[in-house]
């Protein structure tokens, strides 16, 4: 029972992450029929950003709650305006172009990124230091479980919740969902569309960022072509739950967590990464907008 | 006109090729080709730097053979597609032979292509499938999988005793090869691996494989890997609260396996030929100061001077047989015997391989230092 309750939290825990991205994914494709391929590369971006911000700001070894929520505030506000950067330039001059040269500059915007991290920090692993969070260990009857997973966890389920509220009941939020249904008729019952794409970008890329952060926390070691595997798998959770629905999104990427790791704990974890991708072709086999997608009108 | 132009092409063309074959006698040129960017970019800028090191040594020495050397570096990112064609790009550069690359994956893209080229080719790289083809063209520099598994495995069964082995790898051609013949030769000792498993290098999230170790509850796990995911193996084991001894093998030993396992990293074993610090040999220690005075800092990890041995032995294969003929020099270092290495003595087989070289057992003390604890 302990093995299943720690495969549990473990599954749950990368699975926060995965859903914490898939959003960003989501709400752009929602609203402008968009992959954003470069979204991945924005979480890893945010992990250096936020480690340059650490050492350099406050300098390694210092700790406190001001310091850690400062890092996260101000790599969360960093890598926003580059996600509005981003869709100013690779996203809004494609906008009446086909879809395919979108993605194409979609892919371009994601290389362009990459290989940026890679000159300014350098192609080695750069290594979070490790009291950022405190490295408090909780074991409750052979179930382990760490203060910064508490915290990956809570404080995903904290932003998510408070993103449902804001698409499902404030005047912002009715207007993304508006222009998620149609944007020529949003735009003339007087909604700013550009308005509403660039508030898309700025909570996507923020929540990446929170992402980003957290990935750096609690596995320290990363590297500038790391978000290629947090995108893929958030970009697979986003189809898992129906693109262009932000709750399928979350459950998506928590099942997608939990598949992974009652997988590879039971079964194999040679066939995890297979077993995984051959769920999803069955889910989209029975449903082929995703676990929640349904109609057309329903996405945000 | 236009057999004039035709005739006026070909001519540029000859003068440009006479051109390049006259540059080619000026220069010897050596190869790297190496992960000089990607995950395992400090192991390939340090073979890098190591070669770019010797090279200038012997160019203020006036070079082989009257002749200078030039050192020509590809980045094959420790990816097989890369390395293919690095290959091409060396082969059309003229090299005379490569050093690399660090991964037996991208060693083996490339070797067919040098093979067939006549290009020497010297690479770390422990696979044992290396040496399976028995190109000429081909020399081991490090010491082949089959020797340090049976290390390792007379380490576990004779010396540890430990009742339940659980053995770890990821997907590369290297770290499986290695994963599975260690435990076959735990197997041949009568000892018992509980558990065999594969972990994808580089997502970062180990604990669903190792909750599934734990609750087997294991002696200890055994992760043949590299070092990038062995640190956070060691971290999220010790996390999870397992109390199983960690053994790396020989990728494991890198500081950033260190800084990944952080505090966890005491205690950890891991098994290698001798490292850099501790090689007895008066070239060793010269070659480190030097490194040292050039860039600053220690090469990464033995590999690289495995791979500086490598190049000294071509080197030394063009001055003693004078010529750049390479099927000469292979012939001549399929002969080599006990030529003086960085590393110890430098001794090819017929098929490329080196012969000789121990493996010791380190243990990781508080401060990061290694205790050799049995050789």
């Amino acid at each position: 029972m302990d093995i299943f309750l720690q495969q549990l939290i473990n599954g749950l825990t990368v699975g926060s992450l995965y859903a914490l991205v898939a959003l960003g994914y989501t709400m752009v494709y929602g609203v402008m029929k968009l992959i954003n391929f470069a979204h991945g590369d924005l979480v890893a971006l945010s992990a250096f950003a936020g480690l340059t911000i650490y050492v350099e700001i406050f300098g390694e070894g210092t700790n406190s709650l001001f310091i850690v929520l400062s890092v996260f505030v101000i790599t969360a506000l960093i890598i926003a305006f580059v996600g509005v950067l981003l869709e100013r330039l690779a996203y809004r001059p494609l906008r009446t172009a086909p879809r395919l040269s979108a993605v194409v500059s979609a892919l371009g915007a994601s290389l362009v990124i990459q290989n940026s991290i890679m000159l300014i920090w350098g192609p080695n692993m750069k290594i979070f230091p490790s009291n950022l969070f405190p490295s408090t260990i909780w074991n409750l009857n052979g179930v382990v479980f760490t203060f910064t997973q508490v915290m990956i966890m809570g404080i995903s389920a904290l932003l998510m919740v408070g993103l449902y509220i804001f698409i499902n009941k404030t005047k912002m939020g009715t207007a993304i969902r508006a222009t998620a249904i149609d944007q020529d008729a949003a735009k003339l019952m007087g909604i700013n569309v550009n308005r509403v794409i660039m508030t898309i970008f700025i909570i996507g890329s923020a929540l990446g960022a929170v992402a980003g952060l957290f990935i750096g926390i609690n596995y320290r070691g990363i590297t500038f072509d790391m978000g290629w595997t947090y995108g893929l798998n958030a970009f697979v959770a986003a189809i898992m739950g129906g693109i262009g629905n932000i709750p399928g999104a979350m459950l998506g990427g928590i099942l997608l967590g939990l598949f992974n790791a009652m997988i590879s704990g039971y079964i194999s974890s040679e066939w995890a990464e297979t077993f995984t991708f051959v769920l999803l072709v069955v889910i989209l086999i029975f449903r082929p907008t995703g676990i929640l997608g349904e109609t057309i009108a329903e996405k945000v | 006109m236009k057999r004039r132009l035709l005739k006026l092409a070909t001519s540029v063309v000859a003068t440009s090729a006479l051109v390049a074959s006259l540059n080619a006698a000026d220069v010897i040129k050596i190869g790297v080709q190496a992960p000089i960017t990607g995950k395992y970019a400090n192991e390939g800028q340090s073979i890098d730097n190591g070669v770019k090191l010797i090279v200038d040594q012997y160019n203020a020495k006036g070079g082989v053979l009257g002749k200078k050397i030039e050192v020509v570096s590809c980045d094959d990112e420790g990816v097989a597609q890369k390395a293919a064609i690095c290959a091409r790009k060396l082969v059309n550069a003229g090299v005379l032979a490569v050093i690399g690359s660090y991964t037996s994956g991208a060693t083996e893209a490339a070797q067919t292509t040098y093979y067939r080229n006549g290009v020497l080719q010297t690479s770390d790289g422990t696979s044992d499938s290396l040496t399976k083809h028995k190109y000429w063209t081909f020399f081991r520099n490090s010491f082949p999988n089959s020797a340090e598994a049976e290390f390792t495995a007379k380490y576990f069964v004779n010396v540890k005793h430990y009742k339940k082995i659980a053995v770890l790898s990821d997907y590369s051609s290297y770290a499986t090869g290695l994963a599975d013949a260690t435990a076959k030769a735990i197997k041949n000792l009568n000892g018992n691996v509980i558990y065999r498993g594969k972990i994808k290098s580089g997502t970062q999230n180990f604990t669903a494989v190792l909750t599934k170790i734990k609750s087997l509850n294991p002696d200890v796990i055994y992760f043949s890997g590299y070092y990038n995911d062995g640190g956070l193996l060691r971290a999220q084991q010790v996390q999870l609260g397992i109390k199983a001894d960690f053994v790396g093998g020989d990728s494991n030993d890198n500081p950033d396996f260190m800084k990944l396992a952080g505090s966890s990293a005491k205690g950890t074993y891991l098994i290698n030929v001798p490292t850099p610090d501790i090689l007895p040999y008066d070239i060793a220690k010269k070659f480190l100061k030097d490194y040292k005075a050039k860039y600053g800092m220690m090469p990464a990890s033995i590999w690289t001077l495995l791979n500086i041995d490598g190049l000294r032995a071509v080197l030394y294969g063009v001055e003693q047989t004078k010529s750049t003929d390479t099927k000469k020099i292979s012939n001549f270092l399929h002969k080599l015997k006990g030529f003086p290495g960085i590393t110890g003595p430098v001794n090819f087989r017929s098929d490329g391989e080196r012969i000789g070289g121990g493996y010791m057992a380190y243990e990781v003390q508080g401060d990061n230092s290694y205790k050799i604890v049995y050789k």
